[in-house]
């Protein structure tokens, strides 16, 4: 799957999950300062991206990302 | 006989259950079947069957009394996903499904729908893990938007106190300070039987200095009054004044009703509280029994990593009591 692909797919489940305009996520969004999240909503995001692409990531690192576009690129690994 | 016995107790004789998602943990095996034992709660498990029974026979013991449920049922899965849907509308249904099959999120499931008094959770998980998975099912209680955590502290003379937040909170602003406060008091009233004396402390006495940092406490007393107006909250004050009542009488113009006799103290920040309860512990030789975790709608609590079968046990019986 292209970058671009993966990007478009993740700025749509990150709005759908945080109740957001897509048009306000960049790839240097942070989840938490620029975004609103609740660090409650880490879990569910990791869950959708889960979802979204079909694979399934390491929890615990997973959570640790904290911008839209270090998101792309972790999930990037899971599909390569 | 100590709170903590007492608690036990009073604990036995409500006839609760609490459940215990961490089962792959021999710690927890051991708990459940001293729950059993002592007749404390009614110890609940999820897992798959056949490997929680299998931990039961590795450890020697018998589950007869325990309830062990398994995670993968199709109609309870497909519940708590309907459920967990309503509450939390951005997530998908397929999300939902997902979530609800991780042990954590599941145990607080079965507490959110009832099936359960309790949970308890830790073992081998972080209390960030837990506090997410109580605030994702449980959610918190009326006007309380924070999870925050108390320390019962037994002195030697026998005089209960709870102190917070000693364990979670770590610069807490003025809404979190007052939602600590509130839910502390809450938590006294449950457990204690008694009126809460809530004080917000501070290195301040009504006005006697002025910073920022007491007017964040100053401003969370107000919050506290407004939101809960039935219960006795008053600060800022130094800790002497909050509980002895000739340093109350000599520091300020009126006592009221908390100032030197406070029984719960809420601390402004993490460093106060976590210094504060320790100071008393090893200084003054007092008993503390926590951090407990509080302010969800429904009761679930954290165990240190380290917690032997017997503190699991005691952590259960206090939060079966928060129900």
């Amino acid at each position: 799957m292209e970058r671009q692909e993966i990007e478009k797919r993740v700025k749509e489940v990150v709005s759908r999950i945080l109740g957001v305009d897509e048009s306000i996520i960049t790839p240097e969004s942070r989840f938490v300062e620029d975004l609103g999240a609740e660090s409650v909503q880490s879990l569910e995001l990791v869950a959708a991206f889960e979802e979204e692409f079909g694979i399934e990531m390491e929890e615990d690192a997973a959570l640790q990302v904290k911008t839209v576009g270090k998101a792309v690129d972790f999930i990037n690994k899971y599909l390569k | 006989m100590g709170i903590l016995n007492t608690l036990i107790q009073r604990t036995s004789s409500l006839d609760k259950s609490v459940i215990l998602p961490e089962s792959n943990d021999p710690r927890i095996i051991e708990a459940a079947v001293l729950l059993v034992e002592k007749s404390v709660a009614k110890p609940v498990l999820c897992g798959i069957p056949e490997e929680i029974m299998a931990a039961f026979e590795k450890c020697g013991k018998s589950c007869s009394g325990i309830n062990i449920v398994d995670i993968n049922d199709t109609e309870l899965i497909n519940e708590f996903a309907f459920l967990y849907q309503k509450q939390r509308p951005n997530v998908s249904e397929k999300v939902a499904l997902r979530l609800v099959k991780k042990p954590l999120i599941f145990g607080g499931m079965m507490v959110a729908s009832g099936r359960v008094d309790a949970m308890v959770a830790g073992a081998a998980s972080t209390t960030a893990d837990v506090i997410q998975a109580a605030a994702l099912t449980a959610g918190y209680q009326k006007n309380i938007s924070k999870a925050s955590s108390f320390f019962i502290m037994e002195m030697p003379d026998s005089k209960i106190y709870f102190f917070a937040d000693c364990a979670v909170n770590i610069s807490p602003d003025s809404e979190t300070l007052a939602d600590i406060g509130i839910a502390t008091a809450s938590s006294f009233k449950k457990l204690m039987n008694e009126k809460p004396l809530v004080a917000f402390l501070s290195f301040s006495s009504k006005g006697s200095a002025s910073h920022p940092d007491v007017e964040k406490v100053v401003k969370a007393v107000e919050i506290a009054k407004d939101k809960d107006p039935e219960t006795a909250y008053d600060g800022e004050f130094q800790v002497d004044t909050a509980v002895s009542e000739t340093v109350a009488r000599k520091k300020l113009k009126e006592i009221g009703e908390v100032a030197g006799r406070a029984n719960v103290l809420i601390f402004p920040d993490l460093d106060a509280g976590n210094i504060g309860y320790k100071i008393t512990q090893y200084l003054a030789g007092a008993k503390a029994y926590g951090p407990v975790l509080q302010g969800f709608a429904k009761p679930v609590s954290d165990l240190s990593r380290g917690a032997k079968p017997e503190d699991i046990v005691a952590v259960a019986a206090i939060t079966c009591l928060l129900s």
